[in-house]
């Protein structure tokens, strides 16, 4: 899948890339309002990473114009510092599909890509297997071959993110960040999501052995597979 | 007292002292002239009666008496002419007013003495003109003069306050326009209130003016909060999508590892509050649009179930028993936060096995919502500085004291009255009172 990478401050851009590139996308730039309405117009983008203060203008004017053109399922989620009140709603009203204000967590990028994705296309199922695990992202239960688990909603939240972030290490902070939202809270870093994730493991290793769920030292967690 | 009654009442008394001091002129000198023309008639009367008199008269009237009296039958006039012992030095006349009988009936008279000598005879004549007619006239004339004063003062005030009433119109309508009903500078209508009173309309420029600058400030304001928020939150951004790459990189020091998660945190920590800041002053900025229908109780069911899984990690007992569903008019994002902060600390200040108990109750026109905790409370002073800014309330605990400011904040703007009742190692009480 391809993204267009819209954003003036380079070495965001750049760190973006890295992360993105590693999962397997394919990663352009464009550093000016000018260059990436050129690039709209002549490729066509799975996602477009909208930066809304741009040099050469706002980025809600490049937002209009794609969705002006006809035949274009390009999904563009906004990310932006500018932190207007209205500027998300109208983001949203504009035909953006999400909305990201900065700074945001890699992870939580890549997990809002993901969810659009399924969404958008409806290709992906919406089942998704990870060590003969089910998830089933539309019902939000997770079943081991007929074994229906009883998952909290946390923690299920938790299982999805860690997922839908394999084989990456998800700190505590983006953990607890993506599954309570954010409520402005300076120690968002405490230990209540080991509560949470200590019994999320119990669950699954109560059926199945789970040495790919690793804690990941004094970080976080991470799903291999 | 309105301006417009002291008008009113200033007009009146000055009118009132006017017609007072004109009606005790009026009637004085009227008292002096009915007594003047009363003592003209009797002088008169006095000199035709000399100027006729002759010996044979005197002698008739006198009819070889000492005295002649005589009085017409309504005893509005009497004459009276003695005989006295012929020593007088000089013929005088004088006037006075007296009480005098005549056939039982005693009335008031005005009265001409007049001592005189008629062939080397002294006579003395008494002239009287009675004072009752005086006096009826003068009463009706008080009695007139009272109905005048108390319906030209009625009159006065009724109409000075109609006109006063007519001439401030203006000026009221320009503090309830101008200054009482502007809620959002953002939105105030610069449209003059027609008025022709110059005084008014300097007023009236002078707050649009002034509405003017505060605008601009506010807009300034808004565009700083903007650039604030851009030019610190992006090289965040930065260095936290640097730091989260630099974690995924494979085999780097498990010493380094932790130094890049600790940065991670820290950074987290610096987002945190300048978002808190932001949010405050956003609000403050009017920012935010209150225009969505908020349920209370849908709010606080919406917040249990976030904080649901902490409540029960603390093994706390909860209970949220609202009497009536409150609604209301505001933002719904920022009460969801208000009330948030508040729950998330009775949570994380209460101790394990504590309670939270929601209440609500309905007094003096206010809906009055309480949230209590068991927990660690704060001093007196605490209080006193709980929605300080930076002001922390636990030294043990990672706060920075910016929620209660969050709260205040969110409170002021939907003009909420927050309360907080604490006692150390007992709990804390805090009220929010809504008006209806």
């Amino acid at each position: 899948m391809n993204v267009l990478i819209v954003e003036d401050e380079k070495s965001l851009a750049l760190e973006m890339d890295e992360f993105l590139s590693k999962e397997g996308f394919i990663v352009e730039h464009a550093w000016k309002k000018s260059s990436a309405e050129e690039k709209i117009f002549v490729n066509n983008y799975d996602f477009i990473l909208l930066d809304l203060g741009l040099p050469d203008g706002d980025g809600f004017e490049i937002l209009k114009q794609l969705k002006a053109m006809k035949d274009r399922d390009d999904a563009v989620i906004i990310l932006t510092a500018r932190s207007a009140v209205d500027d998300r709603i109208k983001g949203l009203d504009e035909g953006a599909d999400d909305y990201l204000p900065k700074p945001f967590s890699l992870n939580e990028l890549l997990a809002r890509m993901h969810a659009i994705t399924r969404r958008k296309h409806k290709l992906e199922k919406n089942e998704v297997n990870v060590h003969d695990f089910m998830l089933n992202i539309q019902n939000r239960t997770v079943s081991f071959g007929d074994e229906r688990l009883n998952l909290t909603k946390k923690e299920f939240e938790i299982f999805n993110y860690l997922v839908l972030n394999k084989n990456r290490v998800v700190s505590r902070m983006s953990l607890t960040e993506h599954v309570w939202g954010d409520i402005l809270e300076v120690n968002s870093d405490s230990n209540f999501v080991d509560v949470h994730v200590k019994n999320l493991r119990k669950k699954l290793s109560g059926i199945s052995p789970i040495d790919w769920f690793e804690t990941v030292r004094s970080i976080g967690y991470r799903i291999n597979c | 007292m309105k301006l417009q009654v002291k008008f009113s009442l200033y007009n009146a008394v000055t009118k009132i002292a006017i017609i007072l001091i004109l009606g005790a002129i009026i009637l004085f000198s009227l008292d002096r002239l009915a007594y003047n023309q009363l003592d003209n008639r009797l002088i008169k009367k006095k000199n035709k009666i000399i100027k006729n008199l002759n010996n044979n008269e005197i002698d008739s009237l006198l009819n070889k008496e000492q005295s002649f009296t005589d009085y017409n039958i309504l005893k509005e006039e009497f004459i009276v002419l003695t005989d006295i012992p012929d020593n007088q030095k000089d013929s005088t006349s004088k006037v006075f007013t007296e009480k005098r009988e005549i056939e039982g009936d005693i009335e008031v008279y005005r009265i001409l003495n007049y001592k005189f000598s008629y062939h080397t005879n002294w006579y003395n004549l008494e002239i009287g003109e009675t004072m009752t007619a005086l006096q009826s006239i003068k009463n009706s004339i008080r009695f007139y003069m009272l109905i005048v004063l108390v319906a030209a003062l009625l009159i006065t005030l009724v109409a000075d306050f109609t006109f006063s009433n007519f001439l401030l119109k203006p000026f009221y309508r320009i503090i309830d326009k101008k200054i009482n009903l502007v809620d959002d500078p953002t939105h105030y209508n610069y449209q003059n209130i027609p008025t022709s009173t110059s005084d008014f309309k300097i007023l009236d420029n002078s707050i649009n003016s002034l509405m003017r600058k505060i605008n601009t400030l506010f807009a300034l304001e808004k565009q700083f909060i903007a650039n604030v928020s851009h030019e610190l939150l992006t090289p965040i951004s930065i260095l936290s999508t640097r730091f989260e790459n630099m974690l995924n990189t494979p085999d780097i020091p498990v010493g380094h590892e932790n130094k890049i998660y600790a940065s991670l945190k820290t950074l987290n920590r610096l987002k945190v509050i300048i978002n808190s800041l932001l949010l405050i002053s956003k609000v403050e900025n009017n920012q935010y649009l209150k225009t969505e229908e908020i349920s209370l109780q849908q709010e606080i069911d919406d917040i249990y179930e976030d904080l649901e899984d902490r409540i029960a990690d603390k093994n706390i007992s909860y209970s949220a028993n609202l009497s009536k569903d409150f609604h209301f008019t505001g933002n719904k994002a920022l009460i969801h936060t208000l009330l948030i902060n508040i729950i998330n600390n009775a949570i994380k200040y209460n101790v394990d096995s504590g309670v939270i108990a929601i209440t609500d109750k309905t007094e003096d026109e206010q809906y009055i919502l309480t949230i209590s905790d068991t927990g660690s409370g704060m001093s007196p002073a605490l209080v006193e500085n709980a929605f300080d800014r930076f002001k922390r309330g636990n030294s043990e605990e990672n706060g920075f004291g910016l929620g209660l400011a969050i709260v205040q904040s969110i409170a002021r703007f939907h003009k909420i009255d927050v309360d907080i009742k604490s006692e150390e190692h007992k709990g804390t009480n805090i009220s929010l009172s809504f008006s209806k």
